[in-house]
């Protein structure tokens, strides 16, 4: 609905304070927040003008969500601080007036119902335009096809949210919430990590829609991780760490070096290249995968030698987000052969693969990965109780002896708190923890899934660190990872999929960033006329 | 630095359960000395709550693994006729009778966890339907009369002999049973499967937990507990075919209520017995103020429901705090929008694949 984007000069509202006469979407003066006595955001000013984008970079413990939190109504701000949406001041505690005064939040699991089209979620969180009481059906498809033209979507809607991709999905939840707005002028769009989770090719459609809904008079405040984007968006670049600000500059400005560095500050950031390992390429395989089949994967063959560290590129559908966890059983494998050090493992079976020596980082540290309610400790030993079991009594000494152990070896931060529960720790710690459960049981194969994802840059640092280490003990890595960088960084040796095949296995100087991005995304239709299987 | 203060609260929140206990004890000590400060009424308290803890433990036992058994009830009422007709129509040795009692507890508890772990029926469904189709056959096969108690002295005396000071030796057991159980759930490997089964089931499977075995196992032992239930009843009361449904809510409000005392958000022995007691001392203290016999129901009904919003509030606000300590960012961990639908497709062909097996 184009009402939804007047330019903010015409929705001036009453109380405006401005003596220039332009007033700027977001004015955040000095704001302050301190959790128990602890600082998490300090005097942070902030002023953005109307169709302005804002990256807000920072690591974990920055103070960026908190800050977010506390415009969307979510956290109380200390005193003496101000925030003005608009001209008009933005009471505490309270979403509807952030909402009312035109702000608008995209968090990054979206919000977005899977099993309902495009139109019913463009009207979940407002009201479906309605006559005598029914939903005026024609009216309701004009609207939503006026939202998705506004963030360049041209899409029926009528499809359901889970057929869409990632990209698109985001581009609804965008288009819903700058969309459609009641009679109030929308002024801010933050996207709190928004290309989080999204394949890198499709991140530029991203972009390009952030720019759009930017031209059209919005401020946006965009909250990422990944630096790429900060240098593809020309834009106004904001830095926090520690909850101050370090620097606020033109992206144009700035060198990746630089942007890291600000970012993580005078913590030495242990730079990727030295950690690279070699490996003994006449070996035995320690691992060898013969004609995996998973609903995604149709025949995947591979071998991992000890201390190698292989890579698994592909973007989504690819087949890639499902073979490590094929190969370990955590979910269906439809067949194949896998063999750990000369035995076989059998399918669907997590603890005859441990057994084997075979252990699994997943993806996700809530579903998968973690006990969040119970302690560091617990989480570590759970892998092998047997060692710390002697009639009558687990024991707690030499337990907490291995967990400390572990928290040393890996960094994890708070230093020493093996009581604290799991969830209690940040997504970089928590997988440090995760990370050392297995560690412990020295494997000979480590399985991990997007190891790194949300995890802060310091914490990735360590991680990559304790690959080079596992990687020089003999153990052998398979990493799986969105992130190519990543897999360029830490990996001997890249396996790109496509359609559930191998299309490319890159090495040595032909590992490189283009190299794989290039071959996980040429020309799908390609291979489909080509007869492959999708 | 956050640490110190946390104890401090923690200390108030562990421990309230006590506090509460005594303001019970002080304000009927003053209400109604005569009849509340006695010997008998300490007695009747904690033998009377006997039953009621042993059953709480059976519920427990499997609910720290996630698994809801709803058929204890039944099975302590299989327990209380049984244990009684073994000995007066069948003619059998006592502790034959109430070993066999009790081996048939367990078979149901394995019953139990078959149709859970192998035909995959969510457990609060799954043993509903057993507890009835267990009442079913107990009325069938004693023809819905409660069989006639043995006339030998040693029955009764299994429970209530006295002992040191006026107190019935059934509480001994319910000491001993907890002892027991406290080392399998803190101190041994088992109660560590427990626990992380119960706080995510799919990272237990991929640690190596034999997710299967344990939670069969905890549902055998649950029905193994309830048919000592029953037997303790039977020798305490004697036999009935209908009291074990009414100790349910008890058993289960008294588990919750419980787990939020001493090691707060985790399910817990002590805290369980600690909630058994304050219960017992607020019901009996105002049924000598007002007779009524609605008393029990309406004071367990409130407890259950006051426990486990208080630990949900609990959860809640710790999840704030956890937010704001380290200022994390919105579900970074959850890759949504990524993977969600080869997972759940995947885990539907898991589900089949055990099925057809």
């Amino acid at each position: 609905m184009a009402t939804g984007l007047t330019p903010n000069s015409d929705g001036m509202a009453a109380g405006t304070t401005s003596t220039n006469g332009v007033v700027p979407a977001l004015a955040v003066t000095s704001v302050s927040k301190t959790f128990s006595g602890n600082r998490v955001l300090s005097n942070v000013s902030m002023t953005l003008e109307s169709g302005e984008i804002r990256m807000l970079l920072g690591g974990n413990g920055s103070g960026k969500s908190t800050f977010i939190k506390i415009l969307s109504g979510y956290h109380h701000k200390d005193d003496g601080g101000e925030i003005r949406i608009g001209g008009e001041i933005l009471p505490d505690l309270n979403p509807h007036a952030a909402h009312h005064l035109g702000a608008r939040f995209v968090h990054q699991d979206l919000g977005l119902i899977q099993d309902s089209s495009i139109l019913d979620n463009m009207f979940m969180t407002g009201k479906f335009p309605a006559r005598f009481g029914t939903v005026d059906a024609r009216k309701a498809k004009q609207l939503t096809n006026a939202s998705l033209e506004q963030v360049g979507l041209d899409l029926d809607v009528r499809t359901l949210i889970r057929d869409l991709s990632p990209v698109q999905k985001t581009g609804v939840a965008i288009a819903r919430a700058i969309g459609l707005s009641d009679s109030n002028p929308i002024r801010l769009l933050v996207l709190d990590e928004p290309t989080a989770t999204l394949p890198a090719a499709e991140v530029h459609q991203l972009l390009a829609t952030v720019r759009r809904v930017a031209d059209s008079g919005v401020a946006v405040i965009y909250v990422t991780h990944r630096f790429d984007e900060v240098f593809e968006l020309p834009s106004r670049v904001t830095i926090l760490r520690g909850g101050s600000e370090v620097l606020t500059t033109d992206s144009a400005t700035l060198t990746r070096e630089e942007l890291v560095g600000h970012i993580v500050g005078s913590e030495v950031l242990a730079v990727v290249e030295n950690t690279t390992t070699t490996f003994d390429t006449h070996a035995e395989p320690v691992l060898e995968v013969e004609d995996l089949q998973t609903p995604l994967v149709n025949g995947l063959t591979f071998r991992v030698h000890p201390g190698e560290i292989l890579g698994f590129s592909g973007v989504t559908g690819s087949g890639r987000e499902l073979i490590n966890s094929a190969v370990f059983g955590a979910t269906t494998r439809l067949g194949g052969v896998v063999t750990c050090a000369g035995v076989q493992v059998k399918a669907n079976r997590p603890d005859l693969a441990i057994a084997a020596g075979i252990a699994f980082v997943p993806a996700d540290r809530k579903i998968h990965g973690g006990f969040m309610n119970l302690s560091a400790r617990e989480n570590i030993s759970i892998s092998g109780l047997k060692s710390f079991w002697k009639f009558p009594r687990i024991n707690r000494s030499t337990e907490s002896h291995d967990a400390l152990n572990w928290f040393q070896r890996l960094a994890v931060r708070p230093a020493g708190a093996i009581s604290a529960a799991l969830g209690s720790f940040s997504g970089g710690n928590q997988q440090k923890v995760i990370m050392g459960k297995w560690m412990r049981l020295g494997p000979k194969v480590m399985l991990f899934e997007e190891p790194t994802q949300g995890v802060d840059v310091g914490a990735k640092a360590e991680i990559y660190r304790q690959f080079a280490e596992a990687s020089a003990s003999g153990s052998a890595l398979v990493v799986s990872s969105a992130d190519v960088d990543e897999l360029v960084a830490v990996c001997h040796r890249v396996l790109v999929l496509r359609h559930g095949h191998i299309v490319e296995e890159l090495t040595g100087r032909e590992l490189t960033v283009a190299n794989v991005t290039r071959a996980s995304l040429v020309d799908s239709s390609e291979d489909l006329a080509n007869g492959v299987h999708p | 630095m956050s640490t110190s203060k946390r104890k401090l609260n923690l200390g108030m929140a562990r421990f309230s359960g006590l506090y509460v206990w005594g303001i019970f004890i002080i304000i009927f000590a003053i209400w109604v000395p005569k009849y509340f400060l006695s010997m008998a009424t300490a007695s009747s308290i904690a033998s009377g709550q006997v039953v009621t803890g042993v059953m709480a433990f059976a519920v427990m036992v499997p609910l720290i693994a996630g698994v809801f058994d709803l058929s204890v009830g039944s099975t302590a009422i299989m327990g209380s006729i049984f244990s009684v007709s073994f000995q007066t129509q069948y003619h059998m040795n006592m502790w034959l009778s109430i070993i066999l009692t009790m081996l048939i507890g367990l078979v149901i508890g394995l019953v139990n966890g078959f149709v859970v772990v192998k035909l995959h029926v969510n457990s609060f469904i799954a043993t509903l339907g057993m507890g009835s189709i267990v009442v079913a056959l107990v009325t069938w096969e004693c023809g819905g009369l409660q069989p006639l108690l043995p006339t030998s002295q040693t029955w009764g005396n299994l429970t209530q002999a006295f002992f040191g000071g006026g107190f019935q030796v059934v509480i001994f057991y319910l000491v001993a049973l907890a002892l027991f159980l406290w080392w399998v759930l803190s101190f041994t490997p088992a109660g560590r499967y427990l626990f992380a089964i119960g706080s995510n089931t799919d990272a237990a499977r991929l640690s190596g937990v034999s997710v299967d075995f344990w939670i069969w196992t905890s549902l055998a032992c649950s029905g193994f507990l309830a048919g000592f239930a029953g037997v303790l009843f039977s020798s305490q009361t004697g036999p009935s075919l209908s009291f074990g449904s009414g100790l349910l809510l008890p058993a289960f409000a008294a588990v919750f209520l419980g787990s939020t005392q001493l090691t707060p958000g985790r399910f817990n022995i002590w805290g369980t017995l600690l909630a058994i007691f304050v219960l017992a001392t607020g019901v009996q203290g105002l049924q000598f103020v007002i007779q009524a016999p609605w008393l029990d129901g309406l004071f367990n009904g409130v407890a259950l429901i006051a426990a486990v919003a208080f630990a949900v509030s609990r959860q809640r606000s710790e999840g704030r705090r956890k937010e704001v300590e380290q200022n994390q960012s919105i579900s970074v961990e959850s890759p949504s929008s990524f993977e969600e639908q080869p997972s759940i497709e995947i885990d539907e062909s898991v589900a089949q694949d055990q099925g057809t097996i």
